[in-house]
């Protein structure tokens, strides 16, 4: 430990801040409020602040952010910004910021965060004031022991003079343009003890249950009318995810400037508490109530991230309680509010975070630039229907799954995620798309020799391994046909590997029927087939069954212990269909799903794929029925 | 491709939102490149019967104006309604609380002489009911604000030629207002309608002292009734909340009450 008098601290600041390579960012007055923002001296620093409005997460997941520019030249990332030092940060925002590490570099190394938070120095500091709401007290329960902080410097107030502890290299360099340091003393060491242990007791509030056992708390009151009750005062207004330091999720908007060619593709802070969150093209939002919105809030901090990282998404920075103005947002009121309900559980202590080793994350990911890709072929299949072949302009094949999907881009308008409907192999790959909103209707004006973006393939499809052996019935309504064809003809394409093949397909009007031509050759390559149509009007022909898919069911005859049932179709069409299935006896474990949720990202960071825990771009969206047995959202 | 022919036309208003399109300044010029301005009253001197696409600024008021925006229509392929006067029937609606005669004598007898009984006949006098644009016509788009945003009348214009879907956000003016970081008016004892009104300006009025007094409407589904629960946990008569809401969103109550 070190010591600087705080004379020197400002002097070390200021010399920082006129060598002028780094941006020094430090906690600042705004009215009676405080933020974190540029400094241009050191004398602007308020590190008696108690909390900033917005917390440090807007230097690494900004409000607003270019992922990319794009003009008639192609698509760039934008240069990396200048360095920055980051000064007065408290622990718990520490913690977040460990949280989001996390987060970001889970299974996708998100390249846009990794730049930013390698490029920024952290000096911590130890709170002396703590705001009314603040409860990081409480949250430390959540540890056995003190966990240790990714800080590069931390401060600790002893009045005339700043103990500083050095977290890291980078820090230890930063500190030798520092004037005069000392080394601490014991009694000043035995001090910053005492502090960090006072700050703890003034930020510990009068919570009932203790943050171990929120998981539980939670899952028992799934149902309660707590929720409700709440959601009825809440304003739908969003500030209690924007301003969470562990609040992650994002949208992606493509901006076009006037000359309508040039233009970025920009993130920015989302949340799930807005109504149009989950929203899709059809018009469907699959977390329409209120209440069920509020929840999914506590659920993802106490529950979801929990399960899915082994953090509780929250450090009890109070900024939510303070700024929700209905006052429904405190995290502490709510939790004591289900613990009212007279289970108080107290799970097991929770693994200490672990630093991230950011030096050893290459940064070589590109989780959000799109690869340019050719349209082959172009061809409308029906009214609103278009097959697409297409091949990556790299040379490279795809490397699909079936039931896998890929994000096409459209630089300017956006990007969609669209399943791949050819089977596995080969150096392009098909998809059929439905003109439905922006990115659908561009793609339907375009012809063979296009460029298009593709990102991907992402997301777990059917397991065509384990199906081997097996006795296969497909069952597909409408554009359900698409994912499923590519197992289909990978099934075909190796018959013998597989027992008996039926396949019952629906849609809504003959001139509704993709992949027509193809279904005549199914009985030779040997799996037998019935279709059906919702009704057919006036004038067209159809010789097959009249009625929804659900009718063709009793038509087949199959063992349905002995059979795999895949299943894929628009969200009602599932629940009439289980039904069906579930009721002639075939087990859940014997059915396999293919979900369709507002995608975004589809690497698993944006948040908007959510049902309950799951992100249906990563985990699907295959699933077997089984797995979603606790899962309320699913259907 | 032919650059379509844009022609602006204002009812009842101030004209500002019009003066917002003159001060695009720079921008304005990459306007003129995309599009072909033949009417522009307050910008320019040449007049035309002859446009693609018509943006009108103002509510829609007497008698005659109704006739002079059907005529509008039938020739604009696109009609686009511009500012809070066409989108919500601006804040002059709120005369609509009380009937023609009322409004009348209301104004004239605070000037003495100025009485005029020609008025009557005249059809410039007409007892004015204000409308929004689209109660009276099929309206393709509108760009909210009192006055608009100029970024955003880009943004539209963008959209509109790129076929895209109109970019005018469907979540709270509180969702901008915390990104730039603002101290809620509530916690300085104001009171403020961003929680229910529509985003998309960008929260000026609160990012610079002042109250979000939703001049862009509300958003599709406005937490209407938790939001007066506020306004009456922080202060506000039931009168003074209903003050509030005559502002720029007499259209909803009105709407209200017609679907009583
Ligand atoms: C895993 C998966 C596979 C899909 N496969 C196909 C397919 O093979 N063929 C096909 O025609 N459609 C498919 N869809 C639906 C397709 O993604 C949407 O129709 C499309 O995103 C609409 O985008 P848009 O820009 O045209 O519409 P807009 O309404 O303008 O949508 C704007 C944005 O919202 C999101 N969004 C809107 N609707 C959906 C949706 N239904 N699902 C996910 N995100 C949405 C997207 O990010 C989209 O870019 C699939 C969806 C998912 C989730
Ligand atoms: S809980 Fe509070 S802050 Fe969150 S959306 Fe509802 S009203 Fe807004
Ligand atoms: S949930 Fe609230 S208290 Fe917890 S970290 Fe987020 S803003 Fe802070
Ligand atoms: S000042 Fe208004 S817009 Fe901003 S957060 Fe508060 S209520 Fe919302
Ligand atoms: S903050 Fe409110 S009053 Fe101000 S421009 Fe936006 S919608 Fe209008
Ligand atoms: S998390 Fe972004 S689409 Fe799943």
């Amino acid at each position: 430990m070190k010591i600087l008098s705080k004379d020197n601290f400002h002097a070390f600041v200021d010399t920082l801040i006129q060598e002028g390579s780094m941006n020094i960012e430090g906690v600042k007055a705004k009215g009676e409020k405080f933020v974190f923002g540029p400094l241009d001296s050191a004398k602007e620093l308020r590190l008696d602040y108690d909390v900033t409005i917005l917390s440090p997460k807007k230097y690494f997941l900004p409000q607003f952010e270019t992922m990319m520019a794009f003009d008639s030249t192609g698509v760039k990332k934008p240069a990396p910004a200048k360095k920055k030092v980051i000064i007065g940060v408290h622990p718990y925002d520490i913690m977040a910021i460990m949280q989001m590490d996390k987060y970001f570099f889970d299974t996708n190394v998100d390249d846009a965060y990794l730049e930013k938070r390698k490029n920024a120095t952290i000096i911590g500091l130890i709170p002396k004031n703590v705001s009314e709401k603040a409860f990081f007290g409480n949250m430390s329960q959540l540890f056995d022991s003190q966990p240790e902080l990714a800080y590069d410097l931390m401060l600790a107030d002893l009045g005339d003079k700043f103990a500083v502890m050095v977290g890291s290299e980078r820090g230890k360099a930063l500190l030798e343009k520092a004037q005069n340091v000392a080394e601490a003393t014991p009694e000043e060491a035995q001090k910053v003890q005492q502090l960090q242990k006072d700050v703890q007791q003034k930020a510990t509030r009068n919570l009932k249950a203790s943050p171990r056992g929120w998981h539980d708390l939670l899952a028992a009151n799934y149902s309660s009318p707590v929720w409700k009750e709440q959601g009825d005062k809440c304003l739908g207004c969003g500030t209690c995810t924007l301003v969470c330091p562990t609040c992650f999720c994002y949208d992606v908007k493509d901006e076009v400037n006037l000359d309508l060619t040039s233009g970025a593709r920009i993130r920015t802070w989302d949340g799930c508490l807005l109504r149009d969150f989950t929203k899709v093209a059809p018009g469907e939002i699959f977390r329409e109530k209120i209440e069920d919105r509020y929840r999914h809030r506590f659920n993802r901090k106490g529950q979801y991230l929990p399960e899915m990282l082994g953090f509780v998404a929250c450090v009890g920075c109070g900024r939510c309680s303070s700024q929700c103005i209905p006052d429904i947002a405190d995290p502490v009121e709510l939790f004591n509010k289900l613990a009212e309900g007279g289970m108080v559980p107290e799970g097991p202590a929770f693994e200490l975070p672990i630093k991230a080793d950011l030096a050893a994350i290459p940064d070589t990911t590109n989780l959000y630039i799109p690869r340019s890709a050719t349209l082959k072929r172009v061809e409308k299949v029906t009214k609103t229907e278009t097959f697409f072949e297409i091949q990556l302009d790299d040379g490279q094949p795809l490397g699909h799954q079936p039931g896998q999907f890929v994000e096409v881009s459209i630089m300017g308008i956006g990007e969609a995620p669209i399943s791949v409907s050819s089977a596995p192999g080969g150096n392009t790959f098909e998809m059929v798309v439905r003109n439905v909103g922006d990115v659908t209707s561009k793609l339907h004006g375009l012809k063979a020799g296009d460029k298009i973006g593709i990102r991907g393939p992402f997301g777990t499809g059917f397991d065509f391994e384990a199906l081997k052996g097996k006795n296969l019935l497909f069952v597909a309504g409408g554009l359900g046909i698409v994912p499923m064809r590519s197992l289909i003809n990978q099934v075909l394409n190796n018959r013998a590997d597989y027992g008996k093949v039926q396949i019952l397909y629906g849609c809504k009007e003959p001139c509704e029927l993709l992949f027509a031509d193809e279904i005549k050759s199914w009985p030779d390559k040997g799996a037998e087939h019935l279709l059906t149509v919702d009704k057919c009007p006036e004038g067209e022909c159809w010789e097959g069954n009249i009625g929804v898919v659900g009718t063709l069911v009793p038509k087949v005859q199959f063992v349905p212990q002995d059979t795999m049932a895949i299943v894929v179709g628009p969200p009602i069409f599932y629940r009439f269909v289980i039904a069906d299935l579930k009721k002639i006896g075939v087990p859940e474990e014997n059915i396999i799903v293919s979900l369709e949720r507002r995608m975004k990202c589809g690497v698993g960071k944006c948040g908007h794929c959510q049902m309950n825990g799951i992100y249906v771009c990563k985990e699907g969206p295959v699933f077997n029925l089984a797995d979603l047995k606790d899962i309320p959202e699913a259907f | 491709m032919t650059k379509p022919r844009v022609a602006f036309f204002d009812f009842s208003s101030c004209e500002g939102c019009q003066l917002q399109v003159v001060n695009l300044e720079e921008a304005l010029l990459d306007v003129l490149a995309l599009v072909d301005i033949v009417e522009f009253r307050e910008a320019m001197k040449e007049s035309s019967t002859e446009y693609d696409i018509a943006i009108i600024e103002g509510s829609i008021t007497r008698p005659i104006d109704v006739e002079r925006i059907k005529k509008i229509r039938e020739r604009a392929s696109i009609l686009i309604a511009m500012g809070a006067c066409a989108h919500l029937g601006g804040v002059q609606r709120m005369s609509n609380q009380w009937t023609g005669e009322e409004n009348k004598a209301e104004v004239y007898k605070r000037h003495p002489g100025s009485e005029t009984t020609k008025g009557d006949s005249n059809p410039y006098f007409a007892q004015p009911r204000h409308r929004a644009v689209d109660e009276i016509v099929k309206v393709d788009a509108t760009i909210p604000g009192c006055p608009i945003d100029t970024a955003e009348f880009g943004r539209v214009l963008v959209a509109l030629l790129q076929g895209k879907k109109l970019p005018i956000p469907d979540y709270p003016v509180c969702v901008e207002c915390k990104k730039n970081e603002n101290i809620c008016v509530f916690e300085t004892g104001g009171f403020c309608m961003g929680p229910i009104a529509r985003a998309g300006c960008g929260a000026p009025c609160p990012t610079h002292g002042g109250e979000c007094e939703a001049c862009r409407g509300y958003v599709d589904h406005p937490h209407t009734q938790a939001h007066n629960e506020v306004l009456k946990k922080y202060g506000l008569t039931p009168e003074q909340i209903m003050n509030r809401k005559t502002m720029y969103t007499y259209r909803y109550v009105e709407e209200a009450k017609g679907g009583e």
